[in-house]
């Protein structure tokens, strides 16, 4: 049963707990490493887009851990994890010989393969002798209590053997997966590497069955990875992050589940898409936040210009810039020009002066220089966009705001003195 | 690396100079499909050669095939006159851009960098050689401004000058390029050429795939091509009319409709 947060207590003691009691620890030790190697791996599986393979090899290794089973008779992990690798690598093998030999595509070749593997499987568990006890539930859903101290130590092992491989083996398997057919030309082993990949991620998720279990083990592999590849422009640096991530996930998973009372595979998933929703929001090239705030800026940057030009406009007219008029000029709302008032005002670039304001040097100085871009801009409108006199206003409107090209435009046009309306067009400013 | 060889050799070549690229009586085919048929080429070295042809005439498979990326039914391919697993530290392939995912998280410097990795093997990390070497390839390509870019920031052109230093990375002396003014603008066009001639005048041999029949002057050499050879030879013998016509016809020769018949009788 979940817990109210009333129910939850908020002693460290108890939420330390999964990492004092050393039962605790060792699923939760174990559970860090899985996360952090899944995470790792992952990173090839979602580059190579093959999520749908790490799906297929954690229900694939089914058949082979119940022959496994059978052959020596206990759950001991060792066997059990030979079994799951030669299932993976079959699973691999078939598939390719599926998609290679029909006109099956690979990912409708992938289906046909784990799905038929799957089942016989629960065939051969259903035919098991009278008497053994074979616990699916826990292969399914794993269940991270029952991790004993050989699990971890094996885990321990896989870790640092997938580590190690992938660190070893960093530059031919960062371009196998950009670019394999390429890394093929210049005579790396694409086959091999596909394999060696395909045998330590079954073995990492066959370790990784009793912390989540077959159904859930995939998001490990595939979620933390998609996080940090939300996050990062180097290869290196989203090796390390899905790690870290993955980890994270495991650790926090783990004590969630304890603090209030739930399934820890199940949790550590959460954890690692909570992860991975942050990371689609704060990414700061793609990420809706940042987008959102540079979308803002950009909008509050183009008020600000506008009301510059409303106070030059004014002043022109020898009417006084007071917050009503700017408004009924710059055609913007009378409370959002005063927030834009308090900001010009403190950038110095606007100053208190009778019933309203007055633009300062600097202020003075951008007014012109949107000026000048507004005529230029009506002028190439004009000019080299064939727009009509009557329409070129409204489009400068908006163009004025890239017065960056203004220069640009000035020497496309071969400087013109005055725009199409005949008004002067204001000289390059003086550096 | 020819002087001293244990195994015969199938083509007799006259052993002072193989051509850079043999293609001899080459067959593909695709699920049972031809899709080359009986191709004979040869080009020297220090060649520029364009291969052109429709949509599924065989081009970018013909390079796969001089590459040994696929099986292929009967016939060789041979790059100074040694089969391709002799020779791949001679042979660079650009492949088409759209053949990787831009998004994929790494630099303009890594993917330049990549074309060491052929020398390196499995095991060893670039070197300060390997470094310089990539950084030459960039500026030759006219990218060094942007090595520390992530490469989903490249327009199309920009892409095809990345994969073009990636291959000069590899200081080959016979290159396989695979559509590489496709996106391209007209002056990044204009600069390709310029790199290839000066690549050809320092010996080396380019095989290029082309859509565009616009610049076929450029080339030395031109393989009209339509899963059989339509033609080939110096580009201004070669791009006539009729030859394109008949490349580009679609219709079926006699020879393509007896393969049929007889492929459909068994």
């Amino acid at each position: 049963m979940i817990v109210t947060l009333a129910q939850i207590d908020f002693r460290p003691e108890f939420w330390l707990y999964p990492l004092t009691d050393q039962h605790m620890l060792m699923g939760t030790l174990t559970s860090v490493l899985v996360g952090m190697t899944c995470g790792v791996l992952g990173c090839f599986v979602v580059l190579r887009r093959m999520a749908l393979i790490g799906d297929a090899l954690s229900h694939a290794v089914l058949p082979g851990v119940v022959i496994a089973f059978l052959v020596t008779k206990d759950t001991g992990i060792v066997g059990l994890l030979f079994g799951a690798l030669l299932a993976g690598l079959a699973t691999a093998v078939l598939i390719n010989l599926v998609s290679h030999h029909s006109r099956t595509k690979e990912d409708s070749a992938i289906g046909i393969v784990f799905t038929a593997l799957f089942a016989l499987g629960l065939v051969l568990i259903s035919n098991l002798p009278r008497g053994t006890h074979f616990d699916l539930k826990c292969f399914v859903f794993g269940i991270p209590e029952a991790v004993g101290l050989s699990d971890l130590i094996l885990m321990a092992v896989i870790s640092m053997i997938v580590l190690t491989t992938v660190a070893m083996l960093y530059h031919p398997m960062k371009l196998i997966s950009f670019d394999p057919v390429v890394a093929a030309a210049m005579g790396l082993p694409v086959l091999a590497s596909h394999y060696l990949l395909m045998g330590m991620i079954s073995a990492t998720v066959v370790a990784g069955l009793k912390t989540t279990g077959v159904v859930l083990v995939v998001a490990m592999v595939i979620t933390p990875a998609s996080a940090a590849y939300q996050l990062c422009n180097r290869f290196s640096s989203m090796l390390v992050l899905a790690g870290v991530f993955g980890a994270l996930s495991a650790l926090v998973g783990m004590v969630l589940a304890y603090v209030v009372n739930v399934p820890s595979g199940p949790s550590m998933v959460l954890v690692a898409t909570a992860i991975f929703g942050m990371a689609m929001l704060l990414s700061p090239k793609h990420g809706v936040v940042f987008r959102r705030i540079r979308r803002w800026r950009h909008r509050q940057h183009i008020e600000e210009e506008d009301v510059i030009k409303a106070i030059h406009k004014l002043a022109e007219e020898r009417i006084d810039a007071a917050p009503a008029a700017i408004a009924g000029q710059s055609r913007l709302a009378v409370e959002r020009v005063l927030r834009v008032l308090r900001g010009l005002r403190h950038n110095r670039l606007i100053a208190n002066s009778g019933d309203g304001v007055a633009l300062t040097e600097s202020g003075e100085r951008r007014a012109i220089e949107l000026v000048r871009a507004h005529r230029l801009w009506e002028s190439y409108l004009a000019d080299r966009a064939n727009v009509p006199a009557a329409d070129v206003h409204e489009q400068a409107e908006v163009l004025e705001h890239a017065h960056e090209l203004a220069d640009e435009v000035d020497e496309t046009l071969g400087h013109p003195g005055v725009d199409p309306h005949g008004t002067p067009i204001p000289a390059q400013k003086q550096p | 690396m020819t002087t001293t060889r244990t195994q015969p050799r199938v083509v007799p070549p006259v052993a002072t100079a193989s051509p850079a690229i043999a293609v001899h009586n080459l067959t593909v085919s695709y699920l049972e499909r031809p899709v080359l048929r009986s191709v004979t080429m040869e080009v020297e070295r220090g060649q520029l050669v364009g291969i052109i042809g429709p949509n599924g005439a065989g081009k970018s498979t013909l390079l796969k095939a001089v590459l040994g990326l696929i099986d292929i039914d009967s016939g060789m391919a041979r790059i100074y006159g040694e089969p391709i697993s002799q020779a791949r530290n001679r042979v660079a392939y650009v492949p088409q851009t759209s053949a990787v995912d831009w998004d994929f998280p790494v630099t303009v410097r890594d993917v330049v960098l990549m074309g060491r990795y052929g020398r390196l093997g499995w095991v060893r990390r670039p070197s300060r050689a390997d470094r310089t070497a990539t950084s030459e390839s960039l500026e030759r390509v006219g990218m060094t401004d942007f090595a520390d870019r992530h490469i989903r920031q490249l327009s199309g052109g920009q892409q095809q000058r990345v994969f073009l230093a990636r291959a000069l990375c590899q200081q080959a002396d016979v290159m396989l390029l695979d559509e590489p003014f496709a996106g391209v603008d007209a002056a990044t066009e204009r600069a390709i050429f310029d790199l290839f001639h000066k690549l050809t005048a320092e010996r080396c041999t380019l095989l290029v795939v082309n859509h565009d029949l616009g610049v076929l002057e450029k080339f030395d050499r031109l393989l009209l091509l339509n899963q059989r050879v339509i033609a080939y030879g110096p580009a201004h013998e070669v791009a006539t009319e009729a030859n394109i016509q008949r490349t580009y016809g679609g219709r079926l020769s006699l020879l393509d409709r007896a393969e049929n018949a007889l492929r459909e009788a068994t």
